[in-house]
């Protein structure tokens, strides 16, 4: 057995690599840059967690999304590994100084592009070998991704100030735009491109307009108390995710809602709820569904036009990770463009909310949160009329995304190469079950749903408690 | 005891003397000089603090419906109760909240309770690889070596806590709902805990009032602590009371009087209001019993105030004032805060 294999089965108890993987490792440890981009879902994580095995040195990885992040030292400390920490603003002053002091005795240090601002943090990263810098959901980078964050783009200069070090690029959707901004702002140097197919063959398109928002409800109704979960419903706003939970609950559906309005404490208990199979549905905004370890999604519902066709790929990937069949589907009217644009512009900075930023006694206060970020960013670098150019022509292009995506679920043309198209790939192969547009026949795909679980077992507090500590 | 009976039982206490915004600040826990003396001048201990994340809509929401019941009324800008809100106010064995002694230390008891019963309970279960619901690290690290020093790998450690638990929930001020709110929040193998939402719609209440059941069972709990009858409770509630329930502030300033400074020189070197300096001095009376007021009033000041204010049934400073020239507002707090002491 070849000594990558032997790490594959002893650090990650798997028995093969999925494909692409092993080449991807191998140039890794090679010493090459490298981009990859492979669906969620795919072993993103051990990419570049296995080649830390073969190499000397600390493995820095940058990660934009805080709960991300959190949720990797996780699934790394499960698998044994405690040489791991995570470097953010939330870590605590005194827990801080405590890392930096010890910087040396971690393997994988994960932090945020923001800490890369930090000049002690630096200082201690300085006196490190590092063995290769990862950039996590890289499409952030990119000012036409769909989740840009301005932070990231310091990275640039801080793999400059670094000596010359290898970096990984990991993301599981760019179009070609995309992938040319990441390599110029990583400086990657002729890197070993992996292009993963993003086509999940095991999920299913399909698309539904209906006349009015009471539709959708029926429809959703209909769909969920006559086939099989899990699934997930994801539509736009929390008081929608708490009136369809009420609905299906009181169809006998065993069902939450998750939103970000929540305490976080039961945010995490209705996660593990789900991942544990103690809930079948759940009715969420866009906040659910990061670090969700859960293989047996059967069904994603939206009820919407999603603001992006990344960020919907990105929704409908969390289907079918076991690789059994799987549906996702959307339910539209034809007004719901113009709702979905007005739901993408909320924290977007119109021209007058550009000025005010110019203007000399400008309070960053007055403005929503994102918009201050992404304002104070480009403040340092452009003038007054190139900001506000640049943001008319953001605005225009996800109002073209839109556009784009609304015209993809209403043409006749199949929407599974449609949506490849749109990564500048194409679909090489046509599973049995396409998309509705394909023709799609969805009780063949979903199993008919028996009984309705009865979730009302009577409390008992002595017995729960014998439940959790049985001794 | 639900939202409401809360709300009407501080309203009751403070009736005519306060606003009807006094009772949210006092929730809160507020640390203004003002809401901190109002603790002690109304023997309002159990509530301060209770429910910090309380937003103003849900008690706006609350107070406005307790206007509609004509449970209360609005006189002359202070809150007042009615008849009839005296009438619905049931009467409790006893107040299982605690607030003043914990100031939100209770969580941090319940985050690490959480997170050992779960470990426990995975690590019986065999299933040592689990995502811990508990994330802040100074929890984790509190928990590992805790449970390392209590051999946790043995079981007996884990039949132990339950028979610790067990006896601290059967106390008898404490009723089933409470039981299965506390025990129901935990987590463990494969038993996931309820979500405040889940519990509520279980019983038919409200989110508000799942969470004081569970914070008057979480309280009464941490009362009966004890090191002979729980001592792995007990170890594990380390550092959780409060032993000198002051803020940092008002500690800073009283480690200067006790070092013989003036409130003029200590406002002076803290760069503070003499306003707020008092506040402190309130604060540090209203937690001290035995702390001498002497060089701030004199006895006879106090009978003087106090004589009036129960002469005129009120304890509204101004109007005291009104009648006292002679006397500062400060010393008109300082005689009423330290004469409820005295009842206690
Ligand atoms: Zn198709």
């Amino acid at each position: 057995m070849s000594k990558l294999n032997e790490i594959l089965q002893k650090k990650f108890g798997h028995i093969s690599f999925r494909e692409g993987q092993k080449e991807i490792i191998e140039q890794i440890i090679n010493g090459k840059d490298v981009i990859a981009i492979l669906p969620t879902g795919m072993g993103k994580s051990l990419l570049y967690q296995l080649p830390a095995y073969m190499k000397e040195g600390t493995v820095i990885i940058v990660s934009p999304l805080l709960s991300l992040m959190q949720d990797q030292v996780e699934q790394l400390k499960i698998l044994g590994e405690k040489r791991v920490v995570a470097i953010n603003s939330f870590l605590p002053f005194q827990e801080r100084e405590l890392a930096f002091r010890h910087l040396a005795d971690f393997k994988f240090i994960f932090t945020s592009p923001e800490m890369l601002q930090n000049e002690q943090f630096n200082r201690a990263l300085k006196k490190l070998s590092i063995a290769y810098v990862v950039a996590d959901e890289a499409h952030c980078i990119s000012q036409w991704g769909f989740d840009f964050r301005p932070d990231y783009l310091r990275i640039s200069n801080w793999l400059q100030s670094l000596n010359k070090v290898n970096v990984v690029a990991l993301t599981a959707t760019a179009t070609k735009d995309v992938v040319e901004d990441i390599k110029k702002t990583l400086r990657m140097n002729n890197p070993f491109e992996f292009i993963h197919s993003l086509d999940r063959p095991a999920i299913a398109y399909e698309v539904v307009e209906v006349d009015n928002q009471q539709e959708k409800l029926s429809w959703i109704l209909g769909r969920v108390t006559s086939t099989e979960g899990p699934g997930i419903i994801y539509t736009q706003s929390r008081k929608k995710t708490e009136v369809y939970a009420a609905f299906l609950r009181e169809k006998g559906i065993s069902v939450a809602y998750y939103h970000a309005k929540m305490e976080q404490s039961d945010r995490i208990l209705i996660q593990q709820q789900f991942q544990q199979g103690h809930l079948e549905w759940i009715c969420a905004t866009n906040a659910f569904g990061m670090g969700i370890h859960k293989d047996n999604i059967r069904q994603i519902i939206h009820d919407h036009i999603p603001t992006s066709v990344a960020g919907y790929m990105q929704e409908v990937g969390r289907a079918a990770r076991d690789g059994d069949q799987a549906i996702a589907s959307l339910l539209y009217t034809s007004t719901d463009v113009e709702q979905t644009f007005y739901v993408s512009m909320q924290d977007f900075p119109e021209e007058q909310d550009i000025q005010i930023a110019f203007k000399p006694e400008y309070a960053e206060v007055e403005q929503a949160e994102t918009t201050t970020r992404i304002l104070k960013y480009w403040k340092e670098r452009l003038n007054e009329q190139d900001t506000i150019q640049l943001f008319k022509q953001i605005k225009q292009k996800k109002w073209q995304d839109i556009q784009k995506f609304y015209s993809m679920i209403q043409n006749d043309i199949c929407l599974r190469q449609q949506l490849l198209h749109y990564f500048d790939q194409p679909l090489l192969e046509k599973p049995i079950h396409c998309c509705s547009k394909c023709k799609l026949d969805v009780p063949s795909i979903l199993g008919k749903r028996m009984k309705n679980r009865n979730d009302q077992v009577e409390m008992n507090w002595k017995k729960r408690l014998h439940t959790l500590l049985p001794l | 005891m639900h939202f409401h009976q809360i709300l009407l039982f501080i309203i009751h206490k403070i009736s005519g003397q306060r606003s009807e915004n006094a009772p949210f600040y006092l929730l809160k826990g507020k640390k203004s000089g003002q809401t901190i003396q109002d603790v002690t001048y109304f023997q309002l201990h159990a509530f301060f603090s209770i429910l910090p994340q309380l937003s103003k809509e849900d008690y706006d929401t609350a107070i406005t419906e307790l206007y509609k019941e004509q449970f209360i009324e609005l006189k002359e800008s202070t809150v007042h109760i009615t008849d009839k809100g005296i009438s619905a106010i049931t009467q409790q064995k006893n107040v299982l909240l605690n607030g003043w002694q914990y100031r939100g230390k209770e969580h941090v008891f319940w985050k690490r309770l959480d997170l050992a019963v779960q470990t426990l309970s995975q690590f019986h279960a065999n299933d040592k690889k689990f995502v811990p619901n508990q994330k802040d690290i100074d929890t984790q690290q509190f928990v590992k070596d805790y449970l390392i020093q209590h051999n946790f790998r043995q079981f007996n450690l884990s039949k132990e806590m339950k028979h610790e638990l067990h006896l601290l929930l059967e106390n008898p001020s404490l009723d089933d709902l409470h039981r299965t709110f506390f025990v129901y929040r935990l987590s463990g193998f494969n038993t996931i805990g309820l979500t405040w939402e889940q519990l509520a719609r279980y019983h038919k209440l409200s989110e508000l009032d799942a969470k004081i059941i569970f914070l008057e069972c979480l309280h009464t709990m941490l009362d009966n602590i004890s090191r002979e009858a729980s001592p792995l409770l007990y170890s594990l509630a380390k550092n959780i009371r409060i032993e000198t329930p002051l803020t940092d502030s008002a500690f800073k300033t009283n480690s200067l009087l006790e070092k013989g400074y003036s409130l003029e020189q200590i406002a002076d070197l803290r760069k503070l209001k003499i306003n707020t300096i008092e506040d402190h001095v309130i604060e540090i009376v209203s937690a001290n019993k035995s702390f001498p007021i002497s060089t701030f009033i004199s006895k006879e000041q106090v009978y003087e105030i106090l004589h009036l204010s129960s002469e005129l049934q009120t304890k509204k400073l101004t109007e005291i004032k009104n009648r006292l020239p002679e006397v500062s507002y400060f010393q008109v707090r300082l005689a009423l805060t330290r004469s409820e002491q005295l009842h206690e």
